[in-house]
């Protein structure tokens, strides 16, 4: 990248580097201190007994299976819901607050009057988020293995590879979504409001519509279904799970870099 | 930190053959949903000249300036800059402007220095000779972290990154607005220096004395419309100038047809009026009266803008 196109993605980052440090250390902090239960979890606290008597649709909407194993204690305590969700809410707050937020509160006015083409002054908004977002990843990544193999924590590396890497590219959907609100229509509450509705309700819809016959086949609609119902801690994933998250993502982005393009800046 | 772009010279560009406008406006209509911002407006601005851009709040400045930076988009109408168009060449004009925002947000967490830094990358560099002279005229602490800049040290800001750069245009809208009077000298003498190595200006403000002592020309907006154009002089000759006159006896009853006086009044021999337009008629007439005195004052271009600006004109 020349000096001017670095300076869009650089300048941008150095504005959430502060937000990416304090999401990293929550992150970690959550991950490690899951994961240092495992010990006294193993050895008999009596909760893999106790969740044995729950209902089979209530442990499978929890994900709670196999609790018991590695992959059963990272999925119920982290993977089913936990981490995806911090990791969609930083994407799409990251995504709000560089693009709409700032538009919004006029910072963007001097940088827009500089000779930069304003679709790439978008753009590199949207990759400084999903710069941030791949940090937060990595660190997850590097803290899981980490306490993994402090506690001995057996865990498939390549399983929960694909996991994390299903949980970032389903922030990178939301991301996604995001800039193609943003690039529309630069209103924070309304880029949050779109991304964050979508979200909850992608999630409740694959984790409670199983429950019921009449709503199981609409659990199929929704991303974190795409992403998690082939329980990827446990068994391979189909590489289809991986497009059908990244495909949308990049051309949901791609749409809110033309509609920028063609619209008025807001003015502070 | 100059790299050969940023160092051409404006002797260079001014050498450019060319007669047409450097910014030409044509037509131009902005409207928001039902709100019409802009309504067909028409303005040239000629390479070298200062162009004073005036009228009330809301009357369409900030809007027209946007269009001009490809930030608002025309409803319809047509902005050539440098004779290209804003929306295709708006990287190639931006290259060849400076911008002073009627109201500059800023990052935050950021130093003036890191401001200046961070905009000198996106322009390809700037000279930092000349950031620590302007930061030094204008009384800019670089060092100091924007969140806690007050109004007046935020223009000093916005001041400092238009002048950093020779320009071929600079696009000014509201300069002064916060500053102090010794800080609006300044900018005046910023401003002459940039205009005497060919800088164009296009100067929207409040302040008339400010665009009296720099303008060339000027434009004043009303509702979205261009009510009067021309020379500072031109505007003044037509603003109102107060006559009284005192007579040996009696006021003549049919001084009040003369053409051009408005608001007359008598009190005993002693008649006052407003005088819109040429003094000669009232003169020919006053010729042939018994006149003991009589005292015409200077034309307010105060009052000149203000009845541009109330539709009393």
């Amino acid at each position: 990248m020349s000096g001017p196109s670095a300076e869009l993605v650089l300048a941008p980052l150095r504005s959430i580097r502060r937000a990416t440090i304090i999401w990293g250390v929550a992150l970690a902090v959550l991950v490690a201190a899951t994961v240092s239960v495992w010990p006294a979890f193993k050895s008999g606290s009596g909760v893999s007994q106790a969740i044995d008597q729950l209902p089979q649709g209530v442990v499978q909407a929890f994900g709670l299976e196999g609790f018991g194993t590695p992959a059963g204690f990272l999925r119920g305590n982290l993977y089913a819901f936990f981490i995806p969700l911090l990791l969609v809410g930083v994407a799409i707050y990251f995504v709000s607050s560089l693009t709409a937020g700032e538009e919004d509160a006029g910072r963007l006015e001097l940088v827009f009057a500089q000779p930069v083409p304003r679709r790439a002054v978008f753009a590199g908004r949207a990759v400084a988020a999903l710069a941030c977002l791949a940090v937060l990843v990595v660190v997850t990544a590097l803290v899981q293995w980490g306490a993994d193999a402090h506690v001995h924590l057996s865990i498939n590396g390549g399983r929960l590879g694909a996991t994390l890497a299903l949980s970032a590219l389903l922030a990178l959907f939301h991301g996604g979504l995001a800039v193609a609100v943003a690039g529309f229509r630069p209103r924070t509450s309304v880029v949050l409001g779109i991304a964050f509705v979508v979200a909850i309700t992608g999630m409740v819809a694959a984790l409670l519509f199983p429950l019921s016959a009449a709503l199981k086949p609409f659990a199929h609609l929704s991303p974190w279904d795409w992403a998690f119902a082939g329980d990827p801690l446990v068994n391979a994933t189909a590489p289809w799970r991986y497009l059908v998250l990244a495909l949308p993502a990049v051309a949901m982005a791609l749409f809110g870099i033309w509609a920028f393009g063609r619209r008025d800046i807001r003015a502070a | 930190m100059v790299d050969a772009a940023a160092a051409r010279t404006r002797v260079q560009v001014a050498s450019t053959p060319t007669a047409a406008p450097l910014l030409r406006v044509r037509a131009l209509v902005k409207d928001y949903g039902a709100v019409h911002a802009v309504r067909g407006i028409d303005l040239d601005l000629n390479r070298g000249e200062v162009l004073g851009f005036l009228g009330p709040n809301g009357s369409g400045k900030s809007t027209t300036i946007r269009c001009i930076l490809d930030l608002l988009r025309p409803t319809s109408g047509r902005i050539e800059v440098f004779g290209m168009d804003p929306r295709r060449d708006g990287v190639a004009i931006r290259s060849r402007l400076s911008y002073v925002p009627g109201e500059l947000r800023l990052p935050n967490r950021m130093s003036c220095a890191q401001v200046i830094a961070s905009i000198g990358r996106l322009r390809g560099g700037f000279d930092p000779t000349r950031r620590d002279e302007l930061a030094e005229r204008l009384k800019l602490d670089l060092r100091r972290p924007t969140r806690q800049l007050s109004t007046g040290n935020r223009r000093k800001l916005s001041l400092l990154l238009a002048f950093l750069w020779p320009v071929d245009l600079l696009v000014l809208d509201e300069p002064t607005s916060g500053l102090d009077p010794l800080m609006q000298h300044e900018f005046v003498g910023l401003l002459r220096e940039a205009r005497a190595t060919g800088a164009t200006v296009f100067l929207s403000s409040h302040v008339l004395s400010e665009v009296q002592r720099t303008a060339d020309r000027v434009v004043v907006l009303r509702a979205g419309r261009v009510v009067a154009q021309g020379t500072v002089e031109e505007l003044r000759g037509r603003a109102r100038q107060r006559v009284e006159v005192w007579f040996e006896g009696d006021v003549p009853s049919y001084l009040k047809d003369v053409p051009g006086l408005v608001d007359t009044a008598v009190d005993g021999h002693r008649f006052t009026a407003s005088l819109t337009g040429p003094i000669r008629p009232l003169l020919a007439f006053l010729g042939s009266q018994p006149v003991t005195g009589m005292l015409v004052e200077e034309p307010d271009l105060e009052e000149a803008f203000l009845d541009l600006y109330e539709e009393r004109a």
